[in-house]
């Protein structure tokens, strides 16, 4: 296969901006798993909570890296749902650590929003989804046309499988498409 | 000893954020990796591996600090920062490639205060 030119036209999630934010993503899993590991291991009684919430987001981001690092259509659609859920979990866990810092003797990842870690974590899943969302789009762009060339009635029942898709902001037609790839 | 021992994270913090700068400089012009960023990783992860041997020196001198665990974790992650980012930057052959490097960088920086952190004592 011959290489393209990736600044133009992204072969997947893993390229270009994407690999940046891969490396990003793979620094907070290692650094959330590790910290949690360590919480968990020698205090866990110090701050439950805390180093649950710590291991929770360790697992998010590991998800997140992989699925980004795959870059399949599954794999962007569990990537999406990740950064979703990693995003309410700043959003949450952040409200949560400033409303009631008993809970907290201990910070986690996503306490105060993220502040421990340069609001990082609060950032990355908002420039995670934009990713995926403009790369869903291109390459929606490029199915669409494959749809309407034949298999309407496949892609209609794919449609009906995934119309859950439909909320966030995608067409139909690119989640059924996206379903027979 | 101790005043000493505070120069060589200092040095990377500086040598870090220099490079971090540099690179996403590379970045905003629309450079790929160049050897100039190889090389400037490769003293990034000599000045990392000469505090890495600081500190093993000081746990081998029977100095305890209260986080060992995470201490350790620090040591085995440190040197592996450049080499990641120098993979990648040559995987990337586009200006996202700098910009993991700058990325490398700023770890480097905020890892030499977390260290300190970590173990006050020994002034890094």
């Amino acid at each position: 296969m011959s290489p393209e030119p990736t600044a133009s036209r992204p072969g997947s999630t893993r390229t270009g901006p994407g690999r940046l934010l891969i490396a990003i993503y793979a620094l907070f899993a290692l650094a959330a798993s590790a910290r949690a590991g360590v919480q968990i291991a020698t205090k866990f009684g110090n701050a439950p909570v805390a180093y649950l919430l710590s291991a929770f987001a360790a697992v998010v981001y590991i998800v997140a890296t992989v699925t980004l690092a795959v870059g399949s259509p599954a794999a962007r659609r569990i990537a999406v749902l990740s950064c979703s859920i990693e995003l309410a979990g700043v959003l949450a866990v952040g409200t949560w650590s400033l409303a009631d810092p008993a809970t907290f003797p201990d910070a986690t990842v996503w306490s105060g929003y993220g502040s421990g870690y340069g609001f990082v974590p609060l950032v990355l899943p908002v420039f995670g989804l934009l990713w995926l969302r403009r790369w869903s789009r291109r390459s929606g762009t490029r199915r669409t046309i494959v749809t309407s060339a034949g298999d309407a009635g496949d892609a209609a029942g794919d449609g009906a499988d995934h119309g859950e898709g439909g909320r966030r902001g995608r067409g139909a037609e690119d989640v059924a498409a996206d379903g027979r790839t | 000893m101790s005043s000493v021992n505070g120069v060589v994270p200092t040095t990377i913090i500086v040598a870090g954020i220099a490079l971090a700068g540099y690179a996403l400089l590379m970045t905003a012009r629309d450079r790929r990796m160049s050897v100039i960023l190889l090389a400037a990783l490769g003293v990034l992860e000599i000045l990392l591996l000469v505090q890495v041997g600081i500190i093993v020196a000081g746990l081998a001198g029977g100095e305890r600090p209260a986080g060992l665990a995470t201490l350790i974790g620090y040591l085995i992650a440190m040197p592996l920062v450049p080499v990641a980012a120098a993979f990648w930057g040559l995987l990337e052959r586009s200006r996202w490639g700098p910009a993991v490097i700058a990325v490398a960088g700023l770890v480097a920086a905020v890892l030499m205060v977390r260290l300190h952190q970590i173990w006050p004592v020994i002034r890094v």
